[in-house]
């Protein structure tokens, strides 16, 4: 079977088959999906996703391009739950594909009719669409925090990652993308043209020792945490680039038990105490008196999980010891971030910076005012403007003053009439012809103006209606975390200064 | 890649100030510090990043300046210091029944001073400007003597508490030691330096916000990614391709292609300890040649030119099907040196439009890459493409992507070589111009990535179609305003009445289309739905169908001071414009009316028919 990349990284063009597929129904409401057509499943269709905008089943998602709107389908609904006689006896759409064994329909699904209403969007997943629809296990690190952390730790593809506090994922997958330089074993087949006239030049590079790849480390101290997220990243075809362990980084460390060390070049703690990993996370073994400072630290509540260096084995660093090390920490409380710092200052880190990120989004929509808005939905039917209060004023007034000479001219007349009937006279029916002229005096009424707004509305072009306005989303993460960022330089001792200096020294 | 300081890269020097000062490091010369003085290359060169160090000069002894690492420990001293003392200082001045001013512990003991007594005067300072400055030309040392003396001669320099001692001690270190911290040249360090300087020129664009870019326009190594094609056989699909219209200098560019590891020379690390090892015992003379970036230098300015000796190089190429090889086979003369060919990458690549002749992308030049005069050895030869707004739109107008006569063998065997080299490096320029402007035009980017001053709505209109379905739209803006008004164009109201206009009766057959198709022929021939009503330009600039999730979005970081007992935000930072993000996913509508399902309340509303009111 060919390899099949995740779809994360490279999703191909069409959906396809036992992969992660994302259906998207609304901004944030999106439905992830392992696409499998033919899994096991009490409905005639095969595996359906059901929405409130209707059911897709997977075997109308499957094969589609990346991107497609993918109209919902007649799924009964109903029978599900019940008896499978009944299941198939009920469905009007494919009887005649229906087949007796539930185990046959796997192969043979009756082909999904449109329903006449309701669609979604096939879209490939990617670590934002995976953010707003992940599995909630625990706090999730979002987009404008992830993006910045990534972007401030400088992590480029081919690097290695340590990620300790693997949570719900949504940092793994993001990350997994930052590093992400091809598979292991993976050449650039497809750009095979890419090396060879480079090579062809004569450019004297030695071939490369080790292509590095993309790898992330990733560590959950809680053991369900880990395996689900096992599961997720292998489902997600990520498993070649991930390395899921499930340990106490505070006392274990960050080395893997086989010898091949993280050999990191970022880390990122998503720890309630970082600063107990952090005597981990150096070049060479503490020195006691390091040790002691870190562990004395009045800050540091539980020392003996710092000092157990483990000293029967052999000192080994995580980190890449050529590069520079990047390390972002992610703690809600600000006492979390002052123990985190000065063990950073402690275990000799330098550049320490704290920042918070005040992320929102934003609402754009037209804001309707006016009398005309009068009975339409999202408008504001007060007076627009001065004038047309005014003017709806002098129409009120207008109306009472018409009222009332009405009242009095009805008044008289019923006096009028009173009196003619005592004198006996004939009384004819006047009224029916004042009427009239009086409606058209009359400014227009409640009912005539909503009326009329009815009317109008069928031409107007509310979008384009209004005034143009933007506001904050209406719920607002206002603090996620604290982000400490250091780095730690290489070591550089006496030794390799000497070298430097006869190499670099001046003639 | 920043394993260590290269010759001819650039490094970024951070001056105690916090100002950055950007060099490019050469062997042998003498790098200026302004007021600190100056300091040879060789000092720096072949060290790690990221140390600090204090320049020793004749004050010290020495007869040249040196350089000194300051240990982070000491770097850390102050803020270290403090906190394992945190409050344990006697004020003897103040222990007799001066209370009230300080706080003061059970024992008697200061817990914490305050500031009711600080006179603020300049006059408690002793010494005067000339006095300093006298010391200053003395050169005590790495300024430490300096800031010890001025520390001295302050008249009360005891009644300061202790946090505004370190915020005074703090303010004359800035002023006076003579450190400095070598950094690498990376985009976010770029970013920071050019906001300080000329923050217009990169649309004040803030390295949050690149960060932002980069996520939700989902870029990433595309190196091994697959190549394919649309069902016509002939147009890529995705290959991790990005689209860019990039008004900030070149640095949403060096952003993006920072996340697809093309931006920096392809220098092995590992191979740094055994190039040291071999420089020590080996070479002497020739250091700018000694060291691994230097060494494909001489070869790669060779084969830059082949457009100038055109003669004696291989315009062939595996991808270009109208270059015909044998007549260069005919060609005797000096041994072929293969062409490389510029922008020929097919995946993990960079296609940049501009609005002139040339792509302004000067700050690329940061990190080894120079648009005027490219490297080939540099990974942005070959993935970094560009293409003006003209060649995309109207090809047939520009000169560059007509074809250039082809002349035989024969003919050219008799011409001169200088003659030669110019038809060559037509037909190269041609082939080149042709073949990004054809892949550009067949589309199936894998996003668009916009930062330009321009309208947006216009290069959307041309752009979005050329994005794949499921590919991801970001549009940068300084300022909200002209990111609301594309919201707008694409609001589920006007959406609704684009699609009640298009396809007035409801569906029989719904088929599948691309918006592609749709917009491509009302450039080749007037399309009856573009033209019909007059009104449709002003009222769908664009497409709303297709684009899905359009959002705006904002994000800002906020800097903290982490001190023992003072940690609080900072007290200023930069201010002016915000800086806004509208993402959207490009996705293939279905043509024809299409009804929504779900409740929307619950009026069913007369007006604006119901279709595609979802997100």
């Amino acid at each position: 079977m060919a390899f099949t990349p995740s779809p994360f990284l490279d999703p191909g063009t069409h959906a396809s088959a036992n992969n992660l597929g994302i259906l998207q129904l609304r901004r944030d409401q999106l439905i992830p999906a392992i696409l499998s057509p033919h899994a096991e499943s009490d409905y005639a269709e095969g595996k359906v996703e059901n929405t409130r905008f209707g059911s897709f089943p997977h075997s109308t998602l499957v094969g589609q391009p990346w991107g497609t709107q993918i109209l919902a389908s007649v799924v009964d609904t109903g029978s599900r739950g019940k008896s499978k006689k009944r299941k198939r006896d009920g469905n009007d759409e494919g009887e005649d594909a229906q087949k007796p064994d539930a185990k046959e329909a796997k192969r043979d699904l009756v082909k999904a009719a449109t329903a006449s209403s309701g669609f979604a969007h096939l879209v490939p997943p990617t670590p934002e669409t995976w953010t707003l629809s992940l599995p909630h296990r625990t706090q999730v690190v979002y987009t404008p925090d992830y993006s910045y952390i990534l972007q401030r730790l400088r992590v480029r593809p081919g690097d290695h990652m340590i990620e300790a506090g693997a949570g719900s994922g949504s940092f793994t997958h993001a990350s997994v993308r930052a590093v992400y330089k091809g598979y292991p074993g993976q050449e650039d087949t497809f750009n095979g043209t890419d090396d060879t006239p480079e090579e062809a030049v004569g450019v004297t590079k030695k071939r490369k020792r080790s292509q590095r790849h993309g790898a992330v480390y990733s560590f959950e101290y809680h053991e369900p945490r880990a395996r689900q997220l096992q599961v997720e990243i292998k489902a997600h075809g990520l498993d070649p680039l991930v390395t899921i362990t499930h340990r106490d980084v505070y006392a274990d460390g960050f080395c893997l038990d086989d010898s091949t060390g993280p050999d990191a070049d970022a880390i990122f703690l998503d720890l309630p105490a970082p600063w107990q990993a952090l005597p981990h996370l150096t070049r060479s073994p503490l020195t006691s008196a390091a040790l002691q400072s870190v562990s004395t630290d009045p800050s540091t509540p539980n020392p003996a999980a710092t000092s157990d260096p483990t000293p029967s084995q052999p000192f080994r660093s995580p980190l890449n010891p050529l590069k520079p090390i990047r390390i972002c920490t992610f703690s809600p409380c600000i006492e979390q971030v002052t123990k985190t710092v000065s063990t950073l200052r402690t275990l000799g880190w330098v550049e320490i910076d704290m920042v918070e990120i005040a992320a929102k989004r934003l609402d754009v929509r037209r804001e309707r005012v006016g009398l005309s808005e009068e009975g339409v939905r999202g408008g504001n039917a007060s007076a627009a403007t001065v004038q047309e209060a005014v003017q709806r004023l002098r129409d009120v007034e207008g109306r009472a003053a018409v009222f009332h000479s009405l009242q009095k001219e009805k008044q008289e007349e019923v006096m009028k009439r009173a009196e003619a009937r005592k004198r006996g006279e004939n009384v004819g029916e006047i009224g029916n012809g004042k009427k009239k002229d009086k409606v058209d005096g009359v400014p227009p009424g409640k009912q005539d103006r909503l009326e009329k707004v009815k009317k109008e509305l069928e031409s107007r072009t509310l979008y384009k209606e209004g005034r143009l306005v933007h506001r904050t989303e209406p719920e607002l993460k206002t603090h996620t975390s604290y982000l400490v960022f250091a780095v730690l330089p290489r070591e550089w001792t006496g030794e390799d200064e000497e070298k430097a200096r006869k190499k670099w020294g001046k003639k | 890649m920043h394993s260590f300081i290269r010759s001819n890269t650039h490094v970024a020097l951070r001056l105690p100030s916090g100002l950055f000062k950007i060099i490019e490091i050469t062997p042998n010369t003498s790098i200026n510090l302004g007021k600190f003085g100056t300091v040879n290359s060789n000092l720096i060169l072949g060290r790690p990043y990221y140390l600090t160090y204090e320049l020793l000069d004749k004050d010290d002894g020495r007869a040249k300046t040196e350089l000194r690492v300051v240990p982070a420990s000491e770097l850390h001293a102050e803020a270290l210091g403090s906190e394992h003392a945190p409050v344990a200082e006697t004020g003897e001045e103040t222990a007799d029944g001066e209370a009230g001013f300080d706080i003061v512990g059970e024992d008697g003991k200061v817990i914490m001073r305050n500031n009711r007594l600080t006179v603020d005067d300049a006059s408690r300072q002793k010494l005067t400007m000339d006095e300093i400055e006298e010391l200053k030309k003395a050169g005590t040392g790495s300024g430490k003597d300096i800031i010890a003396r001025i520390m001295a001669s302050h008249d009360a320099i005891d009644e300061k508490t202790s946090f505004s001692l370190a915020k005074y001690t703090l303010r004359k270190s800035r002023k006076y030691l003579k450190r400095f911290t070598a950094i690498p040249m990376d985009v976010g360090v770029l970013t920071g330096y050019v906001l300080e300087k000329e923050a217009y020129k990169i649309m004040e664009l803030r390295e949050d916000l690149l960060g932002l870019i980069c996520s939700w326009a989902n870029v990433h190594c595309g190196a091994t990614t697959r190549v394919q094609t649309a069902e016509d056989g002939a147009s890529q699909i995705g290959g991790g391709r990005w689209l860019v219209v990039d008004d900030t200098g070149g640095l949403v560019t060096a952003a993006l292609a920072e996340r697809m590891g093309i931006l920096y020379p392809d220098d092995d690390d590992e191979e740094s300890e055994e190039e040291l090892a071999e420089a020590v015992e080996a070479d002497q003379q020739q250091n700018g040649h000694t060291d691994a970036p230097q060494e494909p230098k001489p070869n790669e300015s060779d084969t830059a030119m082949p457009d100038a000796d055109a003669a004696t190089v291989d315009p062939t190429k595996a991808s270009d099907p109208t270059a015909d090889s044998s007549h260069l086979l005919s060609l005797p003369r000096k041994s072929p040196r293969p062409h490389i060919p510029q922008m020929s990458a097919k995946t993990n690549t960079l296609t940049v439009l501009h609005p002139n002749n040339q792509p302004n992308l000067s700050y690329l030049k940061y990190f080894g890459y120079d648009y005027g005069a490219p490297v080939p050895s540099h990974p942005l030869y070959k993935h970094l493409k560009s293409l003006s707004w003209l060649s995309l739109l109207h090809p047939e107008d520009d000169p560059q992507y007509d074809e250039p006569e082809l002349i035989s063998d024969e003919v050219l065997a008799t011409m001169k070589s200088s003659k030669r080299g110019t038809y060559y490096r037509k037909r190269r320029r041609w082939e080149r111009v042709k073949t990004v402007v054809d892949e550009t035009r067949a589309g199936g980017f894998d996003g668009l990535v916009v930062a330009t001053a321009m309208d947006a709505k216009t290069v959307l209109k041309e752009l979005v179609p050329l994005i794949r379905g499921g590919g991801k739209i970001v549009v940068y803006n300084p300022n909200v305003e002209p990111l609301v008004e594309l919201c707008d164009y694409y609001s589920k109201e006007r959406r609704a009445a684009y699609i009640a206009r298009e396809f007035g009766p409801p569906p029989q057959t719904p088929r599948q289309m691309n918006g592609k198709k749709h917009k491509y022929d009302d450039d080749a021939e007037t399309n009856d739905s573009t033209t019909e009503g007059g009104f449709e330009e002003d009222d769908f600039p664009l497409n709303p169908t297709l684009l899905l999730a359009p959002s705006l979005q904002t994000a800002r970081a906020r800097q903290w001071q982490v001190l023992p007992q003072r940690t609080h935000p900072m007290m200023t930072s930069k201010g002016g414009a915000e800086g806004y993000l509208f993402t959207a996913t490009r996705v293939l509508p279905i043509e024809g009316r299409v009804e929504a399902r779900g409740h929307h309340g619950k009026k069913k509303r007369k007006v604006g028919p119901e279709i595609a009111a979802q997100p």
